[in-house]
């Protein structure tokens, strides 16, 4: 973490996500656990997507889409880019780069980043071919972007997000 | 405005886009288009310089769907039809179209540019254009029967000259084509209410359909095209037959009724194409007329009345192009929009149009231009009230 970025706490994850009209929703905070449900939908000729957004204090958010079942939807296809299959666990960023920090507002990068996923996500039920780009663990880093920093040692992000 | 309102309004006007641009890449393009009017006007004037006495007057038109802008590209070519009457005003009936078919055909031939490119249609020479488009030449005389201005065409036998009305028709069609439709919601309206709540979304480049009746035309005649690719295609409706029920049909709703939006209006006149013809019960057989109302005497189901077989035809195309119209209009997702206008179009152009859609959103994507608003989600640029979309790469352990 750079010095002087202090990590923006849950309540101001939370206050942001409501405030932001993209991801209008509803949500609680309980006991250092920060749940967040929105509609997404990445184009007007798409489906709406239920979104559920779930953080734990310096853990990376886990991003869930609730409805409709994406599995039904792909047919008995594996899905691209995401952690777990069922209920789908969507694969956002690359941990331990910058393309995330604790210091980020969740409504400015996860949650467009999940409305993209859902572009690519409909891209692909159509063609069988993922066209958003992206790595698969275990990749060599010549095949990421080049501008891409190292995973420092013990990032508490890349810990989260490959858990 | 709210949410939802604002997001309906848009799925109309981006499917109404999507199909906007399906369309105009089935059609003869504006330069195609321009090279077809060159290459018909030198036939015009070589035909017109001929020593043949039979042949002074000669007038080369337009006629069919390159005249009334319905054109859609044959399945399994690049080769657009280009329908031309050569009108003789000075010619009688007592001139028999084989005679008159030969003058024009010996002039062709005496064309060192013409004479390879000739072949001989039962009614009409063929100038074929290879990878352009071929030019189809019908003689016609004046009708001096029609009070409508009707011309006489040759027979399929050469034998006799039947009524026909070519520019009547024309007329008529591009007359009921500038009829405005009443459509409640249009984007030039939500638009203006959009500004007043600084809530603008953008709309797509080219919302809407250009000419209703013209993109219905194209939409009946290539799902007709992609239908009897398995069925027997010499039942198929003629393309005649699918342009006047169009039209007879949105004259009827564009006159009547007020629509909600361009594809609900599009959806019903496709339901009511089949109300536009007659039919009879004669001795227990069905008689289908279809008369073309620019002149006397030109049924254009005739054929049916021979071949039962075609009504059937035409029904069972008619029920199935209604079906997956009424479902493009109310499906979701890319995907599905994808199947659907493949079943219509055909996966050809299906691909291409939702191809351009990722491409467009990939390019915006390296250019840092992409953001995210409610109701449009991803936009290109930004609007009120959006968020950007940073940079990102998507990673998966599960993929």
């Amino acid at each position: 973490m750079k010095p002087g970025r202090r990590s923006l706490t849950l309540a101001q994850q939370y206050v942001n996500l409501r405030g932001n009209p993209v991801s209008a929703g509803s949500g609680n905070l309980r006991r250092g656990h920060l749940t967040w449900r929105h509609e997404a939908s990445p184009s007007p000729l798409s489906r709406v997507y239920g979104v559920r957004i779930e953080v734990d204090q310096q853990l990376s958010p886990d991003v869930f889409v609730e409805t409709p079942d994406l599995s039904v939807l792909a047919g008995g296809r594996k899905l691209p880019h995401v952690y777990q299959q069922r209920p789908p666990r969507l694969c956002l960023f690359l941990p331990g780069t910058s393309e995330f920090r604790p210091w980020m507002r969740i409504d400015q990068t996860i949650m467009p980043w999940t409305v993209l996923w859902l572009f690519y996500f409909e891209e692909w039920l159509g063609s069988d071919e993922w066209k958003g780009g992206g790595v698969h663990p275990g990749e060599s880093e010549d095949r990421r972007r080049g501008r891409r920093e190292a995973v420092p040692d013990g990032d508490p992000y890349s810990r989260g997000a490959l858990a | 405005m709210n949410y939802m309102d604002h997001r309906d309004l848009l799925r109309q006007s981006h499917l109404a886009a999507l199909i906007e641009s399906v369309c105009q890449s089935l059609e003869i393009s504006p330069s195609q288009n321009q090279l077809a009017r060159q290459r018909y006007e030198g036939v015009g004037d070589w035909l017109a310089r001929a020593d043949d006495p039979l042949l002074v007057t000669i007038a080369i038109r337009l006629q069919g769907s390159v005249a009334i802008g319905t054109t859609v590209k044959p399945i399994g070519t690049n080769e657009h039809d280009v329908d031309l009457v050569a009108h003789l005003r000075d010619v009688e009936v007592a001139v028999s179209p084989a005679s008159l078919k030969k003058s024009i055909g010996d002039r062709l031939r005496s064309s060192g540019s013409y004479a390879g490119l000739l072949e001989e249609m039962p009614r009409c020479w063929r100038l074929n254009y290879a990878n352009e488009f071929h030019l189809d030449i019908t003689p016609s005389i004046p009708n001096p029967a029609c009070r409508m201005g009707g011309e006489l065409v040759p027979d399929k036998s050469l034998r006799i000259w039947r009524a026909s009305n070519p520019q009547g028709y024309r007329a008529k069609f591009d007359r009921r084509a500038a009829l405005a439709p009443r459509i409640r919601r249009s984007i030039g309206k939500a638009f203006d209410s959009a500004r007043a709540d600084a809530d603008i979304e953008p709309y797509p480049e080219n919302p809407g359909l250009k000419g209703i009746l013209r993109r219905v035309v194209q939409i009946a005649k290539r799902h007709r095209d992609v239908h009897f690719i398995d069925e027997d295609v010499a039942l198929a409706p003629l393309s005649i037959i699918i342009t006047t029920l169009a039209s007879r049909a949105y004259e009827y709703c564009v006159t009547n009724f007020e629509y909600d939006d361009e594809l609900e209006l599009v959806c019903d006149i496709f339901r009511r194409m089949p109300d536009m013809m007659q039919v009879d019960v004669v001795n227990g057989r069905q008689v289908w007329h279809l008369w073309n109302q620019t002149t006397e005497g030109e049924n254009f189901c005739e054929k049916w009345n021979n071949d039962p077989r075609r009504a059937v035809a035409f029904h069972s195309w008619h029920a199935k192009a209604l079906l997956d119209l009424e479902t493009l209009a109310a499906a979701e997702g890319l995907d599905q929009m994808r199947r659907l206008l493949g079943s219509i179009f055909g996966t050809a152009p299906a691909t291409k149009a939702i191809d351009a859609l990722t491409e467009r959103m990939n390019r915006a994507r390296s250019g840092n231009l992409l953001s995210v608003g409610r109701a449009a989600g991803l936009i290109v640029g930004t609007a009120a009230r959006s968020t950007p979309v940073r940079a990102n790469t998507f990673f998966g352990a599960d993929c």
